[in-house]
């Protein structure tokens, strides 16, 4: 009876370990390459010019958007976002250098150094919305599961943030389209555990560059929506994406300076 | 100048409807002048009290601590050997209280606000309790973790009563996203501009929020003994903290907040200390009470002119009325001097009467008002931080009131006394007016 009982349970523990594995179960080698893939294909050796479009909703007010004008030099990491539009935020503009973000705006003629996690002009957008990705390099994955977002089956992964890496969000869940492998949705944790933000990305977008000679991804729409303030959702738009080279001197304040007169 | 006295008054007393008209004029300034000095001090009080209790100390051992060069925190690190130091250099120390300070976003289910967060120890603060009046809810919850006082507006604006709960959500140190969840105990009645965006959190809720340890909090609020000292200490204590070995920062007459922009473009990381005085840190709407003293100050010098024309006019008809007289007194051998006297010490003594009548009316409708608790209009609450008015009754404010006001008036009566003082008694005599 004993000896029954045994084989019982080891039958049962076979099973239902067969089950567990029979999914698509991604390994942490596995996803860190995923992770490491996204990065590269966002990643632009060479320059990288962009129109945005930022639209803010906020409850009890109008709706505001900004447009403006992204330029980023990977290899050195620099970064300008330069708003465009409205006229109250024209020349307004983010600089990054040497690691260092620095927020300039022209109605007051000063230069303010500004966390890396910003929130982009009050919105809840982040400077890595418009800028390149480093997932791989910030955040160790776990894998979550599989699952159908709308018409995609999906994989959801965990991520959280290295220790010792500043990230604005420590935990991040992300739903990865298994046939392309782009983020589609993703979830942002604060350090309590609750839920800060919900983005979707419903439209990616790639073009050739020649510096890379490969294609280049981008994320053309951003849909984040605030899960703290349930009626606040911010929406990020890129455009007219041009890869040429810039000129050299561009990423100063300087520039940003001269561009806001 | 006995006789002097007796004429003055006997001439007062003879042109009565005169003397009303005038010594009336001359009260009603003297009393609106003592009522608005009144009304200052008490404003210059209420500020005090309110500021030191809510977010200052007499003095504040603060600063900013820099993990990266683009990312302060207004705090102060291993702040028990702060308190040694405090506790060693003022020889006048009343006690010292450890505040927190953050910035969050408070959300409700309708609602969000931006709000600077006063981590407090309620316990230790027994100041706390009388500048706060608690509309709603206990103040001594407060010692609970993971709840918070709010005031009236704020509540209003959340829609949130004793309670309800709000989110806390802000970035740590490092600039990590956090959020507390916090429930209201207690709404409190607003208490001017701080209450319009100050609300309160245990001290250990808010170090969770912050992720700060236990040896981290905003700033030391260091009361002391006597006021008066205050600018002794404050060098006492920047000669003791550098003589540790601590970086301060340059003295700047401003609130902490308004400095992160500067402290954010300098190049440096880790500790500095930043030593403030409980007037610096309200400086903002300091401007707004010298306002009302300018105004105040405008219209005494407007009045002073007006009724000092009004003295002087007066003293030229009583001149002209009294030539035949003063020819008469110079006629049998008063000096001039005597006679530019007899007409100054009229005027002195007109003055004085009337200015200590004033100041009694100006004193009395002050201490009325403050037992009868007026409140003060929603839209000066905001620099008045208070919701009724406050009269501070101060002996040398009422001398100096009366000391202006009996000077000026004395001083206008000199030029027609000089004219009657150098009349020909013949002439004099021979005036028919």
């Amino acid at each position: 009876m004993k000896k029954l009982g045994l084989i019982l349970a080891y039958s049962v523990l076979l099973l239902s370990s067969s089950i567990s594995w029979s999914g698509d179960r991604l390994d942490k080698s596995k996803m860190v390459e995923l992770l490491h893939g996204i990065d590269l294909r966002i990643r632009s050796s060479g320059d990288y010019k962009a129109l945005f479009y930022l639209e803010q909703r906020e409850k009890d007010k109008a709706d505001l958007v900004h447009e403006g004008l992204v330029y980023r030099r990977d290899a050195d990491e620099k970064l300008i976002i330069l708003f465009t539009k409205p006229k109250t935020e024209a020349g307004k503009g983010y600089l990054r250098i040497d690691k260092n973000l620095w927020y300039y705006d022209p109605t007051v003629g000063k230069w303010e150094r500004r966390t890396d996690r910003e929130r982009i002009a009050g919105t809840d957008s982040r400077r890595e919305d418009f800028d390149q990705s480093k997932l791989a390099e910030e955040y160790d994955p776990e894998f979550v599961g599989e699952e159908k977002l709308g018409n995609f089956n999906v994989w959801v992964l965990k991520l959280t943030a290295k220790p010792g890496v500043d990230v604005a969000y420590p935990v991040v869940k992300f739903w990865i389209d298994k046939a392309t492998s782009n983020d589609l949705k993703r979830q942002d944790f604060a350090l309590s555990g609750r839920l800060m933000r919900t983005s979707y990305v419903p439209k990616w977008q790639k073009l050739y560059s020649e510096s890379k000679k490969a294609d280049l991804w981008y994320r053309q729409e951003i849909r984040i929506y605030d899960e703290v303030e349930k009626a606040n959702s911010t929406l990020v738009i890129i455009r007219s994406v041009d890869l040429h080279p810039l000129a050299e001197n561009m990423f100063t304040k300087a520039w940003l300076e001269s561009k806001s007169r | 100048m006995y006789q002097l006295f007796l004429i003055a008054l006997r001439n007062l007393a003879q042109h009565s409807k005169r003397t009303l008209l005038l010594g009336g004029a001359i009260a009603g300034v003297t009393a609106l002048f003592v009522f608005l000095l009144c009304l200052s001090s008490g404003i210059h009080q209420t500020m005090l009290e309110s500021a030191t209790t809510l977010s200052t100390g007499h003095i504040n051992v603060a600063g900013f601590y820099k993990v990266t060069a683009g990312q302060s925190a207004p705090v102060i690190t291993q702040y028990g050997k702060l308190e040694e130091i405090v506790k060693r250099t003022l020889p006048d120390l009343d006690f010292l209280a450890p505040r927190g300070r953050g910035w969050a976003k408070m959300v409700s289910d309708t609602g969000s606000m931006q709000v600077a967060i006063g981590g407090i120890d309620i316990t230790h603060e027994p100041g706390f309790k009388r500048v706060i009046h608690v509309l709603d809810g206990k103040l001594e919850d407060l010692s609970q973790p993971g709840t918070i006082l709010i005031f009236k507006e704020q509540a209003k604006k959340l829609d949130v009563k004793v309670g309800d709960p709000v989110v806390l959500s802000a970035q740590t140190t490092r600039g990590v996203n956090n959020t507390i969840d916090v429930r209201v105990v207690a709404i409190a009645q607003d208490i001017g501009i701080m209450s319009s965006w100050n609300v309160f959190v245990p001290d250990a809720s808010l170090k969770v929020l912050d992720q700060l340890n236990s040896e981290t909090t905003g700033a030391l609020l260091v009361y002391i003994k006597d006021l008066q000292r205050i600018p002794q200490d404050m060098e006492l204590l920047r000669n003791a903290f550098s003589a540790a070995g601590y970086t301060l920062m340059d003295r700047e007459a401003k609130p902490f907040w308004e400095k992160f922009q500067s402290v954010n473009r300098e190049d440096w990381t880790g500790q500095k200390l930043d030593l403030t005085t409980w007037d610096e840190e309200v400086s903002f709407f300091k401007w707004q009470i010298a306002a009302v003293d300018g105004l105040m100050y405008i219209l005494i010098v407007i009045l002073l002119i007006i009724i000092s024309v009004g003295i002087m006019n007066s003293m030229w008809i009583a001149i002209r009325e009294r030539t035949r007289e003063i020819g008469t007194l110079r006629a049998i051998g008063m000096q001039r001097l005597r006679v530019l006297s007899m007409f100054v010490i009229e005027a002195f003594t007109l003055s004085f009467l009337s200015t200590v009548i004033g100041a009694v009316v100006g004193l009395a409708l002050s201490g009325l008002l403050n037992i009868s608790h007026l409140n003060v209009p929603q839209g000066a609450e905001m620099f008045l931080m208070s919701n009724t008015f406050k009269f501070t009754l101060d002996f040398g404010h009422i001398v100096f009131a009366m000391g202006v006001i009996t000077v000026c008036t004395t001083v206008v009566s000199i030029i027609p006394s000089i004219h009657a003082a150098r009349m020909k008694p013949v002439t004099a005599m021979q005036h028919l007016g």
